[in-house]
């Protein structure tokens, strides 16, 4: 890893990165906005007889807009044929097309339920090895739509989210017309440019499940192969994560250059990055999206700064090897064609927009570093999941503008609707529900005993803590990114039965929750803003936020990190 | 700015949110639970068809007509034989070659992604230690940079810093029939500047290189 310690240089290709993405991020914002609240958008002579023989397919009416009650069920219904589908195909999967691959049998049914809710919740932590587990059938008919499907949900229920503030009816839009369109109008035409460009960045894409070479000392190697620049494209642009194979993004074939890992960090900032002017566009108040990103940006780039300086220093235990020189960057678990900046960029990127995908090994990542990750993974919303990450934030937003108004004694309401006890309840139990989700697996794991043999006794008990707690936390937060399974064997049934539960409930619990708040929201008629009025698109208000979100996290979490991380830093 | 006039809807296009004032009534003869199963049902086929098999077979179509080598794989073919690719670590581990980064499995790419020992792990130093024996019998000319005895995040890492593999040419020349200052100039020309200038490390990819240097030595590969 030649990279030197000068200021601008190393940083200077994920500067450019970052500007292009906030500069784009206005317009595919507004774009998604337009989206949400169906109103005509960009190419409506494509996407609108498309979408309209879909209606009739579904045979959904599409003028027909619900109630919570009513979303709810078509939303949870929906999830649910998806789970179903996907627990089947991997519990038979030699039996679908492309299931001959040798060597890969069917999927026990507690891996199977894992893996299917794994994908389902947009989580995609894999307690499998996917070149050797799962068939071709099983990646494209099942694992691929479960992509799709699962971030189209997220963004639905971003949009019945903000339908709340809009709407006085007492409805909040109708689901099949909100996946419809977000699949039709966002993914999938983002995931085809995006994988074309992949395409021409060296990525496979063939339906080759592998090639057999002659190897330079007269061995045989087998490499798998598949249709990978299709699939890292939405895995991506989904705020997915699973990889076409199990070294995920740090697999050549998956992460061929840094030209190919810039492009890819693009591609993981695009809708979460722009979701904020998505919200505004939709609610029609373009300064409410700057105090959001603000947000964001601020906890994002501590974030990133904490990484790259965890990975500059030089580990001290290393220190003492006689002839081996260490550089200026720690290059355990890192790939050589990217540079520390680039790495750490993309593998921020990915845990903090709730992709979860891998460049690098997290496992082997600076203690300070680890730590960054797991803030992430508490927040959820800086920026967090394609659609949920904002709906996240959003829900912040409303306590922290309820806490701020009680405090100074001013009206609690956001955008002329009033904040009511129904909307604090809901959204203080949405946010509540994310550490116990977290903490009751990892003491029941704990006490239990179903921790594995541990390779080494001494010292490494920290380092144990802190990988079961960040797979929890990464399944409780639908994040999909994990430590390894060296200290955790986690495809175990205790593991996989547990994560399964603590995925699903941390997927669709809070959206709910989101739909909910949407819902005491859609029945009141909008206020005139009043004196009273908090003024949110102010600086102010964004450091508020921002203190308020660190806060709160903080309140909730800081004893695990004493725990984990923290005590590594201290020389544990 | 032009005001367009507005858009006619037809009959099935959602209603823009802001024209909605009032919940338009239930459609008759619609099942709330059945109505909605069937929707998730033909919007799960329609999606698997369409982005499940339609989205990676265009996309396979495109890449196999516009590039097909990388859509292959990056294979690398010397008079119809396919030696490896080159974005994929082999197993090179003969005294004549240049050596890439350690893995814990044998160089066989179907096991997945390594999990790598923490930060902190006591067994990180013992692994690095192990690693740096398979230095030990041979002369290096310098420190041996710790990029070549850790393991990299995908256990395939086909590439080196220019450095780690400089540090190699002691043990080669003494293996071969070239010079030294023979093989210097041999890895100069394979060292890879970074894209444009600034994106990504300078780097030496290791598998051409030894591909190179077993025709310079006159051994058949």
């Amino acid at each position: 890893m030649s990279y030197s310690l000068s200021l601008v240089g190393p940083y200077l290709d994920i500067a450019i990165v970052f500007a292009l993405v906030l500069a784009l991020a206005p317009s595919i914002g507004s774009f998604m906005g337009r989206v949400f609240m169906n109103r005509p958008t960009v190419g409506e002579g494509v996407f609108g007889p498309i979408e309209r023989a879909i209606y009739r397919l579904l045979g959904v009416n599409p003028r027909h807009s619900m109630r919570v009650r009513e979303y709810a069920v078509a939303f949870l219904l929906s999830n649910a044929v998806l789970i179903l589908w996907i627990f089947f195909l991997l519990m038979f999967q030699n039996r679908f097309p492309w299931g001959a691959t040798p060597g890969i049998s069917p999927m026990a049914w507690d891996l199977a339920l894992h893996s299917a809710s794994s994908f389902s919740t947009n989580t995609d932590f894999v307690h499998f090895v996917t070149e050797s587990q799962v068939t071709q059938g099983g990646l494209l008919l099942g694992l691929q739509v479960a992509m799709f499907l699962s971030a189209g949900a997220g963004l639905a229920i971003l949009a019945a989210f903000i339908r709340g503030f809009v709407r006085k009816d007492g409805t909040i839009g109708n689901y099949f017309v909100d996946i419809t369109r977000c699949v039709v109008r966002i993914l999938t035409p983002l995931s085809i440019l995006g994988a074309v460009v992949l395409v021409f960045l060296g990525l496979p894409e063939t339906f080759a499940t592998s090639a057999t070479v002659h190897t330079l000392l007269g061995s045989t190697q087998s490499i798998p192969l598949g249709p990978v620049a299709s699939w890292q494209s939405i895995m991506l642009i989904g705020s997915n994560g699973g990889g076409i194979f199990g070294a995920n993004s740090a697999h050549p074939f998956e992460n061929p250059s840094a030209l190919s890992n810039l492009f890819e960090i693009g591609l993981m900032m695009v809708v979460p990055f722009s979701s904020p002017f998505a919200f505004a566009s939709a609610v029609r108040r373009k300064g409410e999206a700057l105090p959001f990103l603000g947000t964001i940006l601020i906890v994002f780039f501590t974030a990133v700064a904490l990484v790259i300086i965890g990975q500059i220093a030089t580990n001290p235990d290393l220190s003492p090897i006689a002839a081996l020189s260490q550089g200026s960057a720690y290059p355990v678990g890192q790939e050589t064609r990217f540079t520390l900046p680039e790495g750490a960029l993309f593998q921020t990127v990915s845990v903090y927009a709730n992709v979860g995908a891998n460049n690098m090994a997290i496992g082997a990542l600076s203690p300070i570093g680890q730590m960054a990750m797991l803030f992430g993974m508490f927040t959820q919303s800086t920026p967090g999941g394609v659609g949920t990450g904002m709906g996240y934030l959003l829900t912040n937003a409303l306590i922290a503008i309820f806490v701020g108004g009680l405090m100074v004694g001013r009206t609690p309401e956001y955008l002329g609707k009033k904040i009511g006890r129904q909307q604090i309840g809901w959204a203080a139990s949405l946010l509540l529900v994310h550490p116990v989700l977290i903490f009751t697996p990892l003491v029941a794991t704990l006490m239990g005993g179903f921790v594995p043999p541990l390779p080494t006794a001494v010292g490494a008990s920290a380092h144990t803590f802190t990988s079961i707690l960040y797979e929890f936390t990464s399944e409780a937060a639908n994040n999909g990114s994990g430590m390894g399974s060296v200290y955790v064997n986690d495809a175990t049934l205790w593991f996989n039965v547990v994560g399964a539960v603590v995925m699903l409930i941390g997927r669709f619990f809070p959206m709910i929750a989101m739909l909910m708040i949407s819902h005491y929201f859609s029945v009141q008629s909008p206020l005139p803003p009043g004196p009273g009025t908090l003024k949110t698109q102010s600086f102010t208000f964004t450091i508020y936020l921002t203190l308020f979100l660190i806060i709160l996290t903080a309140l909730l979490f800081l004893p695990a990190l004493a725990l984990g991380p923290l005590t590594q830093i201290g020389g544990g | 700015m032009t005001v367009h006039p507005p858009r006619p809807v037809r009959p099935l296009d959602p209603i823009p949110d802001e024209t909605a004032t009032e919940a338009p009534p239930v459609p008759a003869g619609h099942h709330p639970v059945l109505g909605h199963l069937r929707a998730s049902i033909v919007l799960l086929v329609l999606t698997v068809f369409l982005l499940g098999l339609a989205y990676p077979g265009a996309i396979t179509f495109f890449a196999q007509k516009v590039e097909a080598t990388s859509a292959n794989g990056s294979l690398y073919y010397v008079n119809g034989t396919a030696y490896g690719s080159t974005l994929i670590a082999q197993n090179l581990s003969a005294p004549w070659l240049f050596w890439e980064r350690p893995t814990p499995y044998d160089y066989n790419s179907s096991l997945g992604s390594p999990t790598l020992l923490g930060y902190s792990d006591p067994a990180l130093v013992n692994e690095t230690k192990s690693y740096m024996q398979q230095y030990g019998p041979y002369k290096v000319n310098a420190s041996v940079p710790a990029i070549l005895v850790t393991i990299s995040g995908s256990g395939l890492d086909p590439d080196l810093t220019p450095e780690a593999v400089l540090v190699q040419i002691p043990r080669i020349a003494a293996h071969s029939n070239l010079t030294e200052a023979e093989l210097n100039t041999l890895v100069d020309a394979y060292i890879i500047p970074p894209f444009a200038g600034f994106i990504g490390p300078a780097y030496v990819d290791v598998f051409k290189l030894d591909l190179k240097l077993l025709t310079l030595e006159h051994r058949s590969v």
